[in-house]
């Protein structure tokens, strides 16, 4: 008697756990067409920021930029918490694998918030960020290799040259025998 | 543990983990499944409407650029990858509309939930393709009426657009795989 109540006791065991194995497998779809979701989003958003860029409107521009590098950002957290969900059911671990659902769904909602909600502030690491940084291109800054120069820069005018070139040509003035520094002499020799 | 509580334990793990007997949930079920599915397919029918007035346009816009436009090159790409998203689209949107239609005869909750989640991602295909095309078309539109500033933006949206819409592609044949290996098994 007490042999076939322990057999029930694990065959109980046992269809609870193939039941629990289920919703696993199933999940990883649904992630799949989550992460989809997310990919048409990042879409919709470029399109609305080439839509602002022929508008020409510089405002809708920035805003459009701040909402699609916001919307990248969500995408790479839900590719990573797709990650994290296949690695979950490849090992069959129920509570990883809900962690990274909830991770999912959570990227795929800042996406849509992003694109739909508020403007986004600009992280100092977004595109948009990046990009109005290398506008600036002031000498020294972090602007790209291929910005053209700043046309209103004049290194020949700072200070420090200036007086780096009067005192070469100081030192020259004098070696050809002058008395007096070049600057010295009366501007009407009268 | 006696046969009548491990029969128990059995039964209220078959309700906890979705296979319990449940007629109106089911029902109810099905009509959310069947709504979400036709708000996706509404989304991207939009989509495809704005899709096809920019083609309209863009054949007269085309007619506009000078022969020896240094963009023609790139305009002639970004027409070939519009031609080949629209396609996709169509072809997407019909899927979609196809997986809807068998949600409510399905036999069961889980192939209905499989049906919308196709019908879902057959949408989102379709949406994303129709939203390159408008990109693409945004770009002939730019180069025919001279606005060489916002190129280089509209350049890059398009390559991102490209991208991203090939990873939907790639997560519907993974949908599509997953749920076709459920069944063979």
């Amino acid at each position: 008697m007490k042999k076939n109540q322990f057999n029930i006791t694990i065959l109980s065991v046992v269809a609870v756990v193939l039941m629990a194995s289920v919703p696993v497998r199933a999940d990883l779809a649904t992630a799949s067409g989550t992460l989809a979701e997310v990919a048409t989003l990042t879409v919709q958003a470029k399109a609305n920021l080439a839509s602002a860029a022929n508008s020409g409107d510089v405002n809708a521009i920035a805003d459009a930029a701040k909402r699609a590098d916001a919307v990248d950002a969500a995408m790479a957290e839900a590719q990573d918490a797709f990650s994290a969900l296949e690695r979950a059911v490849a090992g069959n671990d129920q509570d990883a694998a809900a962690a990274a659902s909830d991770d999912l769904d959570a990227a795929r909602q800042k996406a849509f918030d992003a694109l739909f909600g508020a403007v986004p502030e600009a992280s100092p690491q977004s595109e948009h960020a990046k990009w109005v940084e290398g506008q600036k291109n002031t000498g020294g800054g972090p602007g790209r290799a291929y910005d053209p120069p700043n046309i209103y820069d004049r290194p020949w005018d700072t200070q420090g040259l200036r007086s780096f070139y009067q005192g070469l040509f100081g030192t020259i003035w004098e070696s050809q025998g002058n008395r007096g520094g070049f600057n010295d002499r009366d501007a009407t020799p009268e | 543990m006696n046969r009548q509580s491990c029969i128990a334990m059995m039964v209220a793990a078959g309700f906890v983990f979705g296979g319990g007997p449940n007629t109106a949930r089911a029902a109810e079920g099905a009509e959310a499944l069947v709504s979400s599915a036709n708000e996706s397919i509404a989304a991207a029918s939009v989509a495809m409407d704005e899709a096809r007035a920019a083609i309209e346009n863009g054949k007269q816009l085309v007619a506009q650029i000078p022969a020896d436009s240094a963009q023609l090159g790139e305009v002639k790409s970004m027409l070939l990858a519009a031609s080949d998203n629209w396609n996709l689209s169509v072809a997407a949107l019909k899927g979609a509309k196809e997986s809807a239609a068998k949600i409510t005869s399905a036999s069961s909750t889980a192939i209905a939930k499989d049906y919308a989640l196709l019908a879902k991602v057959n949408a989102g295909l379709a949406l994303s393709g129709a939203k390159v095309v408008q990109t693409g078309l945004l770009f002939v539109d730019a180069v025919s009426n001279n606005k060489t500033e916002a190129l280089d933006i509209i350049r890059m949206a398009m390559q991102d657009s490209l991208a991203a819409a090939s990873q939907v592609q790639f997560n519907y044949e993974r949908v599509k795989t997953l749920i076709a290996e459920k069944y063979s098994k």
